[in-house]
């Protein structure tokens, strides 16, 4: 028998709530609020308080798929980040990095946030840079 | 307090212990165990008030057997004796350990119905609503007034189901807050006032006035009031103060009598 309280951040939006996982037996049993954090102050929104359950969803998608003819095909991360890599750097060399964009998210931290930017500056070459909350 | 905790779990009186433990400067739940006994120095009344015999009940869903010690405020005592009286908790299996009401000296400062308090709790922060609010206080305004004042309060909910879901004596697997023929589905805020009738009538004999509820809205309705009112009907009908003691309640029907019972006519107070 194993029971952890163990204290994280909500990653629906940006508003960043404190939030306590109570984890029993190694599954997130559910959510609690925070109480002294000071984003939310022992309050959360409907989606911080279900947190849990996107975690154990049996939808939620713990491996990459390709599509391959038409159908996802479950596959392992460095298949799936090196068949990426080769399909953007076809892109890129065939129409140039203004024609790629990467969208960041509020649900990301704000240093992956900076390194999706780096990315996009650096690594891709283009200024091409927005955010979901304008879709 | 650390030293019977841990003669507790030592000689197996319990498996695990639920207190507080200072986690990145936050006061947070913890559950103790014989294995990590170490961290037992660590061990505090916790500064932020959490609904330890909430987590207990989960801890028990999934194991039935388990022996679970527990710092017990005021608040947890009565909760804990409203679980057991609805067989949500096993007596037999919660230790606790009985401390003062969030964490004063004084227990006039605690925060609740059975202390009489004159001000908040030192480390409640009061923001919106006056978490002391009795009945006779608003009582003093006529019923249009309180009328309007009660759909404005309901209007600014947000259907976070914070209010239940922090709640250590709503335990119900399927709940009728969440029954589209009750409260109709997406819509916000959510159908009023019966949203909140619904759980009001649900917290009669059952709300033990720990205020978690209220601190947990976002948008500080008066929650602890209505369910004080219901109290107050639950006592001036059946003479029953809930959580006070593991007796059987008025409300619970399951057992061997039916217990049902008002109080004798004479001493209704026909009030409302
Ligand atoms: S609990 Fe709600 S408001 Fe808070 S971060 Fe999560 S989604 Fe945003
Ligand atoms: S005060 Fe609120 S949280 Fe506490 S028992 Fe009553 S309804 Fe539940
Ligand atoms: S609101 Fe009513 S139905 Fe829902 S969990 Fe609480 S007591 Fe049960
Ligand atoms: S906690 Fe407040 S906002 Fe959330 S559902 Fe309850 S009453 Fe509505």
């Amino acid at each position: 028998m194993q029971c952890k309280i163990v204290p994280s951040v909500c990653s629906y939006c940006g508003t960043g709530c404190g939030i306590l996982f109570e984890v029993i037996d190694g599954k997130i049993n559910s959510t609690l609020p925070l109480k002294t954090h000071p984003v939310n102050e022992g309050k959360l929104c409907i989606k911080g308080w279900n947190l849990h359950e996107h975690v154990n969803s049996f939808m939620r998608l713990k491996k990459p798929l390709v599509k391959t003819s038409g159908r996802f095909i479950t596959t392992e991360w460095d298949e799936a980040i090196g068949l990426t890599a080769d399909r953007f750097s076809e892109i890129i060399q065939k129409y140039g990095p203004d024609s790629v964009g990467v969208l960041v998210s509020a649900k990301l931290t704000n240093e992956e946030n900076y390194l999706a930017q780096k990315f996009a500056r650096a690594v891709i070459g283009t200024n091409n840079v927005d955010h979901c909350a304008r879709l | 307090m650390n030293t019977k905790v841990k003669h507790w779990l030592e000689d197996e009186t319990i498996d695990i212990f639920l207190g507080y433990k200072i986690v990145d400067g936050h006061p947070l739940p913890h559950c103790f165990t014989k294995e990590r006994i170490e961290e037992l120095e660590d061990l505090i009344v916790g500064q932020a008030r959490y609904s330890l015999e909430k987590i207990a009940t989960h801890i028990t869903t999934v194991n039935p057997d388990i022996k679970i010690g527990m710092l017990a405020r005021d608040c947890n005592q009565r909760a804990l004796n409203v679980l057991f009286i609805w067989n949500q908790l096993n007596p037999e299996n919660i230790e606790t350990i009985n401390i003062n009401c969030c964490p004063s000296n004084l227990k006039e400062h605690g925060d609740c119905s059975y202390l009489e308090p004159e001000t908040a709790g030192v480390y409640k922060k009061q923001v919106g609503v006056d978490n002391n609010l009795q009945p006779e206080d608003v009582e003093k305004h006529d019923q249009p007034q309180r009328l309007t004042r009660w759909m404005y309060e309901f209007q600014k909910c947000i259907k976070c189901y914070g209010c239940r879901n922090i709640c250590p004596v709503c335990f119900c697997t399927e709940c009728s807050l969440e029954h589209k023929e009750l409260v109709d589905p997406g819509t916000l805020p959510p159908e009023i006032p019966i949203f909140h009738l619904v759980r009001a009538v649900h917290m009669a004999g059952r709300c033990i006035d720990c205020g978690l509820c209220e601190d947990a809205c976002p948008v500080d309705i008066p929650l602890r009031l209505l369910y004080r009112k219901v109290n107050e009907i639950v006592v001036n009908v059946f003479d029953y103060q809930t959580g006070a003691s593991a007796q059987q309640s008025p409300f619970n029907i399951l057992g061997d009598t039916v217990t049902l019972e008002p109080k004798p006519l004479e001493s209704v107070e026909t009030q409302n």
